[in-house]
């Protein structure tokens, strides 16, 4: 059998089922606005959304490699765009983009541009430290990890970053 | 040009006030809002016999006071947009445009997850964008 080409994000995107947008911003709204209740501190809050992107991360990966074919990534960059530009694309339905680099390549951010999560979101003076998307920095840890890849990733000012 | 819009929930608590003008008589506007929030209530429980109930949303021109037109529109959580103009002819039309944009923008405050629902409004983003609503609607009136 002839091996099968990797599919670009869009194909993906276009063929797997999807769910309505506001839905999903308001559950993650509700799902962030819940842990600052219950938790009550901004860094605990951080921390759990961290973890729990990280046990979606290490479920996610091989739904998205079964998904799209990619072939074995060279270099530390090249992971990086495939994440931003398949990965980002297949499950959120938005485009990122990869810059930043330092000099060893070892850093990158990636930066979305219109993030579904934050539709509608207005941090109150109360939260300013709150990364939060950080659910989408634990995801991609948990998803690098499984390559045996240790990697701490953070959100950067709403911008998130990934090293490696 | 508008003088004053307001939100007040459906237990007639006040969900924001914004007045447009400089002058000093923010409490009068406040005063004529309040009134409104009234006029509104009897319009609701005493539909009029002559039509049929329907769901209408914009509610016209309310009270028609001194300098000052009151106008209402009505969703369908019972949360009142209250506007006091001194427009001397405003179009119907006009009226419907702001209030469905208000109501836009109003929607879009509330999905923010830390909004909590019968507390004020305290979004920057919804002031920035009421101000663009009315500074509009007085380009397309007044030209």
């Amino acid at each position: 059998m002839a091996p099968v080409a990797p599919k670009s994000g869009d194909a993906i995107f276009a063929s797997v089922d999807r769910v309505n947008a506001e839905l999903f911003t308001l559950t993650y709204g509700a799902i962030v606005r819940q842990l600052l209740t219950d938790l009550e501190e901004v860094d605990e809050v951080n921390k759990q959304l961290d973890q729990m992107g990280y046990n979606i991360g290490v479920r996610l990966v091989d739904e998205f490699l079964a998904k799209s074919n990619v072939n074995r990534c060279v270099d530390f960059r090249e992971t990086a765009e495939v994440i931003a530009k398949v990965g980002f694309k297949m499950f959120l339905g938005v485009t990122a983009s990869v810059t930043n680099w330092d000099a060893e390549g070892t850093t990158c951010s990636i930066i979305l541009e219109d993030n579904p999560l934050v539709d509608f979101v207005e941090l109150p003076d109360t939260c300013q430290g709150l990364y939060y998307c950080n659910i989408l920095s634990g995801v991609i840890r948990g998803a690098l990890e499984m390559f045996l890849f240790p990697s701490p990733s953070g959100v950067n000012e709403n911008r998130s970053h990934v090293a490696a | 040009m508008i003088v004053c819009l307001a939100v007040v929930g459906h237990q007639n608590n006040p969900l924001y006030i914004q007045s447009f003008t400089e002058a000093d008589d923010a409490l009068k506007l406040h005063h004529m809002v309040h009134c409104s929030v009234d006029v509104i209530d009897e319009r609701v429980d005493n539909p009029k016999k002559s039509g049929p109930t329907i769901n209408e949303t914009f509610l016209g021109l309310l009270c028609p006071t001194e300098n000052y037109k009151v106008y209402g529109y009505l969703t369908n959580t019972k949360v009142k947009f209250i506007l006091v103009t001194t427009d001397l002819d405003v179009r119907d039309a006009d009226m419907r445009t702001f209030f469905r944009r208000f109501h836009a923008a109003y929607v879009d405050a509330v999905s923010n997850p830390f909004h909590v629902p019968g507390k004020k409004i305290t979004s920057k983003t919804f002031a920035e964008r009421v101000a663009t609503i009315v500074k509009s609607f007085g380009l397309t009136t007044t030209g």
